[in-house]
């Protein structure tokens, strides 16, 4: 492991106590503003104490509260990217990125941010001073002065939340880019849910000063182990029922919302009875045509509701359907060609499918 | 005319805002990026001379270098170095009396430069005295040219605690505001007029190259 922490921190009425293991790969700290995310990566890099608990990076400690180790922020080699780059306004780019550089001669400096400047695309702006710099172009300079050090860890703090939308998607891929050159063991924290997916393999909610799950992207994304969890992944859909029964292949519940729904057994033992909370992806429900038979795959969960609202969302439709008895609406998401050929519009009655391996049961 | 009192003042001046700049630069430091207990007695220390009257910090001063006191007797008889009476004395009243007007616009400018810059340099390896010399001063340096610029100025005008702790000795400590009281006190109204044109132009002269310097930002 490279990274591996267990910290506490209590800060002005709110907690934090978190657990972290790493490897030498990105993860993508997710969780709503507030959460806690940028006070874990001060704590790890020596900027906030923490209260108790130990950090260590590669195989050494740099803090542990129980012996007494808190090595200065200076000697953890930490590469920290900060929200709004923090770049010394009184320096060139050239002057910023070679800051942090020690012990070389001076032309081998020189070839250093050479390099780091090629990387990051800065080559022609060296002589400038960081406000004569695009959003862009502040960010890049900020990560190459980062790597000039060659951190053991770098850590990302909403590195692309001050930029605009295009930038955001180039810098994105640059990101990738400069990571795959420097594989250097990553956190990034963002509250961009189009971002967590893009950058991380692994990616951990943090609710509540908590780690709430952690794991594999689409374990995340598609099985959330909580309410929460399935929320902030964009899981509008999330339903309260009771278990029926789970002994067969699949687990049927019963829902005050909906009526009866067959799912999908989840790694969790469930009992008769068990209330529980289930939930579907606005882009997995699939709208039945009403000239075609009902195929056997979709004839699990079959409701049918009236259209309530057609919101445009650039190249997908978001749709609501009024199901059940009573004023459930069922967040829908379908590409713009399929709304089109189907012509579907306010008021209309269309009947859709829950496929019952995408209906996820949280406990 | 007796130039003495100009030389001796702009000579008192001179160490006084050495002083006052190298101490209260550290002063300001601490009160700026440190948490340290009686932080707030110590501030309300340093601006004491602002608001009491110089007579009282004069009386303060004498008393506690006079010969009476055990640091006053230390200085004389031990290191030979006598405070009370000589422009020694001057220095002393005249860097005490500017400390409030240096360390105040120091401090505000060191504060003005942010935690996250100073921690990124310590995050690229630097310790807190490099992070110092090259963030912190480097981004503050116009807010300590100003207090620089306003304690010289106090300095150059400083009388009453003076007049207790150094006297009115013409031609020993004998400085430009105590010569102007001096000359009107005896009817030599000439000497008076010359000196108080010299000490109005200096004055004026001073701020003016300040606000330059510093773009009004004092």
């Amino acid at each position: 492991m490279n990274l591996e922490l267990s910290l506490k921190k209590a800060l002005n009425g709110f907690s934090i106590d978190v657990k972290l293991k790493l490897d030498s790969e990105m993860l993508v700290l997710f969780g709503p503003s507030g959460a806690g995310k940028t006070l874990i990566l001060k704590m790890i890099s020596g900027m906030i104490r923490p209260d108790e608990g130990w950090v260590s990076i590669g195989s050494r400690k740099v803090f542990d509260s129980a012996g007494g180790i808190d090595v200065p922020i200076r000697e953890r080699k930490v590469g920290f990217l900060f929200q709004d780059y923090a770049l010394f306004p009184h320096m060139t780019v050239y002057e910023n990125i070679a800051y942090g550089i020690s012990g070389l001669k001076k032309d081998a400096i020189g070839k250093k941010v050479g390099e780091l400047l090629n990387v990051t695309r800065l080559t022609n702006l060296e002589a400038r001073y960081p406000h004569e710099l695009s959003g862009g172009q502040k960010q890049r300079c900020a990560l190459a002065r980062t790597l000039a050090i060659e951190p053991a860890l770098l850590l990302l703090d909403e590195p692309f939340s001050a930029l605009d939308y295009q930038v955001r998607e180039k810098l994105r891929a640059d990101l990738i880019n400069i990571h795959s050159i420097y594989p250097i063991t990553t956190i990034l924290v963002t509250h961009d849910l189009e971002e967590a997916f893009m950058l991380g393999r692994k990616i951990a909610v943090v609710n509540n000063g908590a780690i709430e799950q952690a794991g594999a992207r689409e374990d995340v994304f598609y099985r959330p182990r909580t309410r929460d969890v399935a929320r902030f992944m964009g899981v509008r859909n999330i339903f309260n029922g009771k278990v029926v029964s789970a002994d067969g292949p699949e687990v049927i519940i019963t829902s005050p919302d909906i009526g009866e729904i067959k799912a999908m057994r989840s790694k969790e033992a469930l009992r008769p009875g068990q209330e529980v909370s289930f939930c579907i992806r606005p882009e997995e429900i699939l709208v039945i045509r009403p000239d075609r038979l009902v195929d056997a795959k979709v004839q699990d969960n079959i409701l049918e509701g009236e259209i309530t609202s057609v919101t445009g969302k650039g190249s997908t439709q978001i749709l609501f359907l009024k199901v059940g008895q009573g004023d459930t609406l069922l967040k829908i998401e379908l590409p713009n060609f399929v709304l089109r050929k189907l012509g579907l519009a306010n008021g209309r009655r269309i009947r859709v499918s829950l496929k019952r391996e995408n209906v996820w049961v949280i406990p | 005319m007796d130039l003495f009192p100009l030389f001796l003042t702009v000579k008192v001046s001179f160490f006084a805002t050495a002083l006052a700049a190298s101490i209260g630069l550290f002063l300001a430091w601490a009160m700026a990026k440190r948490e340290f207990f009686g932080k707030n007695i110590l501030d309300v220390l340093i601006m004491q001379p602002l608001v009491i009257p110089p007579t009282v910090l004069g009386y303060y001063l004498l008393t506690l270098f006079g010969r009476s006191s055990p640091l006053g007797a230390f200085l004389e008889d031990t290191l030979g170095v006598q405070i009370v009476f000589t422009w020694k004395g001057a220095v002393i009243a005249s860097m005490i009396s500017s400390m409030p007007l240096f360390v105040k616009p120091a401090r505000a400018s060191l504060e003005s430069v942010g935690k996250e810059l100073e921690d990124a340099a310590r995050l690229l390896g630097k310790t807190e005295f490099q992070v110092f010399k090259t963030i912190t001063l480097p981004l503050a340096w116009r807010g300590i040219a100003a207090g620089v610029v306003m304690a010289f100025a106090r300095a150059t005008g400083e009388f009453g605690a003076t007049l207790m702790i150094a006297g009115n000795i013409p031609g020993v400590t004998q400085t430009l505001p105590i010569a102007i009281f001096d000359a009107v006190q005896s009817g030599d109204n000439l000497s008076a007029n010359l000196l108080v044109g010299v000490i109005t132009l200096f004055s004026f002269l001073v701020l003016y190259a300040a606000n330059r310097f510093t773009r009004g930002r004092l």
